[in-house]
């Protein structure tokens, strides 16, 4: 009886001595990181003392304007393709709710769930011909630059919009829009009174997760872009350079990554929500 | 056509025309870039070819691929082998605060790749470790195998509590639990998280490049290569056509195991 009790404490402790060591190896490169922001060196090498110095050369430094820029166009690109992703995917999980073939709702999620499966460099490659064809189709230039990272962002966003929303229509309960329509409201009154706000919760992850993943985004925007930067584009461009990367860098890094927590965080407090309606 | 009368069916008509011309179209020109012989300006000839297979696999191409096989397989046996404790640890516990540390396996997986891997190269300079082979497979693992642990962890959380109870009733032991119950059952979950890593690890581009200083290129770099550099579309788009097909198989071979698509599904 001792005897078990003491080999499950030892395989217990041996056990999440284990997870610790892999949580240990997965953060000490982003720890490290985050500790030398704080210094001004550009090697690793020598610690110059405390300073905040990476911090303001963000806003006032050499490298600042670039850095400005290619914030604001990362910005940008988000939050337009997450705004269209969230309309384009909460409209197609409402109709496909109300669709009863199934034929239709399978092509759908089939089609829907290429750009998850697929490796994010064949949607890369494939993106960027099909802009090449238009481009020579239309006679259109560099003009549209902007235009096409945001539709090739809304390509990616958009099927994790709709595997947000579905969910919650679903759990909904459908007699609940017909009543508003016996009641009196006309269609859009009963979609955006009724139905939309039951299934907010479910449209705010999809937004915040569009967003996230418009950000994080390197390799499609890497392909689709061309004359201008985005924060994962320059930082790949000075990092595949012969120099090292400059120290206002590690900064921007540790503010990304404080950035991203916090999104993460928020996106997995509403889904906790669902889990206990449910009960 | 009874089009005068709103029904909600039409909302989904937008994505709808969407993924026609964003997801299908793009697919249906690679396919025929991979095909067309190799214009000058980069634009699409109707002369069929297999010559950018080909070129492909070319002998100064094979080694490329070869190592690029070598360094996803070894990745996604560490990732498998690592990783598969960590799920089962996980998913057996009891502690109070797991959903944190369960989130700590999920955060790396959403911070972009590039900042995890330029921290790992400085990590690895600061430490004297060279870059090289090594510090390419090592750095792979690490951004990969969250994507190992997630999904065998989530195709874990959904075995019936019961059948654990049932198997210790009838006498199996811990080891015997393991083997007979849980390592079955999970099988989809590892199934996906294979998908999730070994693809990935050989078609991202830059890793390989950063962690080697430019000495070891994977099929991503070289597809990044050909494409953006060299702008030969056409061999780009057959090598990213064969990958294509690949992932197209191994997705098919997943969902006839997991039918509910519980391992992919709950990712976030």
């Amino acid at each position: 009886m001792n005897n078990s009790k003491i080999k499950s404490i030892a395989l217990k402790s041996l056990s999440w001595t284990y997870v610790a060591i892999i949580l240990g190896i997965l953060y000490i490169p982003i720890i490290w990181m985050i500790i030398w922001s704080f210094t001004g060196s550009i090697s690793f090498s020598s610690w110059n003392g405390f300073t905040f110095e990476n911090y303001s050369n963000l806003f006032v430094g050499s490298l600042s304007d670039e850095i400005f820029s290619a914030l604001l166009n990362t910005l940008i690109i988000a939050v337009a393709s997450s705004f269209i992703a969230t309309i384009l995917g909460t409209a197609a999980a409402i109709g496909l709710h109300s669709i009863r073939k199934k034929w239709i709702k399978t092509t759908y999620s089939n089609i829907n769930q290429i750009p998850m499966v697929n490796s994010e460099i064949v949607t890369a490659m494939s993106m960027m011909l099909l802009f090449q064809v238009l481009r020579r189709v239309f006679g259109t230039g560099s003009d549209v630059e902007m235009f096409e990272v945001i539709l090739a962002h809304v390509t990616f966003c958009t099927p994790y919009v709709l595997l947000n929303v579905a969910p919650r229509l679903a759990q909904s309960d459908n007699k609940i829009y017909e009543a508003a329509l016996d009641l009196g409201c006309n269609y859009w009154q009963a979609i955006f009174k009724v139905v939309i706000p039951e299934i907010m919760p479910g449209i705010i992850v999809g937004f915040v997760m569009a967003f996230t993943l418009s950000i994080d985004d390197f390799v499609i925007t890497e392909f689709t872009i061309d004359g201008f930067s985005t924060i994962s584009t320059l930082i790949y461009h000075k990092a595949s350079g012969k120099k090292p990367l400059p120290s206002e860098f590690r900064a921007l890094f540790t503010i990304i990554f404080f950035v991203v927590l916090g999104l993460l965080i928020f996106i997995n407090k509403p889904q906790k929500e669902i889990k206990e309606n449910k009960k | 056509m009874k089009f005068k009368q709103f029904s909600r069916k039409y909302l989904s008509i937008p994505y709808g025309i969407f993924m026609a011309v964003f997801i299908v179209l793009p697919l249906i020109i690679l396919f025929l870039y991979s095909f067309a012989e190799n214009q000058q300006d980069g634009s699409l000839s109707f002369s069929f070819t297999f010559e950018n297979f080909k070129q492909v696999f070319s002998s100064t191409n094979l080694i490329m691929l070869k190592r690029s096989f070598k360094v996803g397989i070894i990745t996604t046996l560490v990732c498998l082998v690592a990783g598969y404790p960590i799920a089962l640890i996980l998913n057996n516990s009891t502690f109070k605060y797991k959903s944190v540390i369960v989130m700590l396996f999920m955060i790396p997986m959403w911070v972009n790749f590039l900042i995890r891997t330029l921290a790992t190269k400085s990590a690895f300079n600061a430490l004297g470790i060279p870059l090289g082979g090594f510090a390419v497979t090592f750095t792979m693992i690490y951004n990969y195998i969250p994507f190992m642990i997630m999904p065998i962890y989530n195709t874990m959380q959904k075995i019936d509590k019961c059948l654990f109870e049932g198997a210790s009733d009838l006498g199996a032991g811990p080891f015997k639990t393991l083997l007979k119950v849980t390592l079955p059952l999970s099988l989809p979950g590892v199934l996906s998280g294979i998908t999730m890593v070994f693809m990935p690890s050989i078609t991202t581009f830059a890793i390989a490049n950063i962690m080697s200083n430019n000495k070891y290129s994977l099929v991503g770099d070289y597809i990044q290569n050909e494409a953006l550099n060299a702008a030969n579309f056409n061999v780009a788009s057959a090598i990213s056509l064969i990958i294509l097909i690949v992932i197209g198989i191994s997705m098919f071979v997943v969902n006839k195991y997991d039918k509910d698509g519980s391992a992919a599904g709950g990712m976030m």
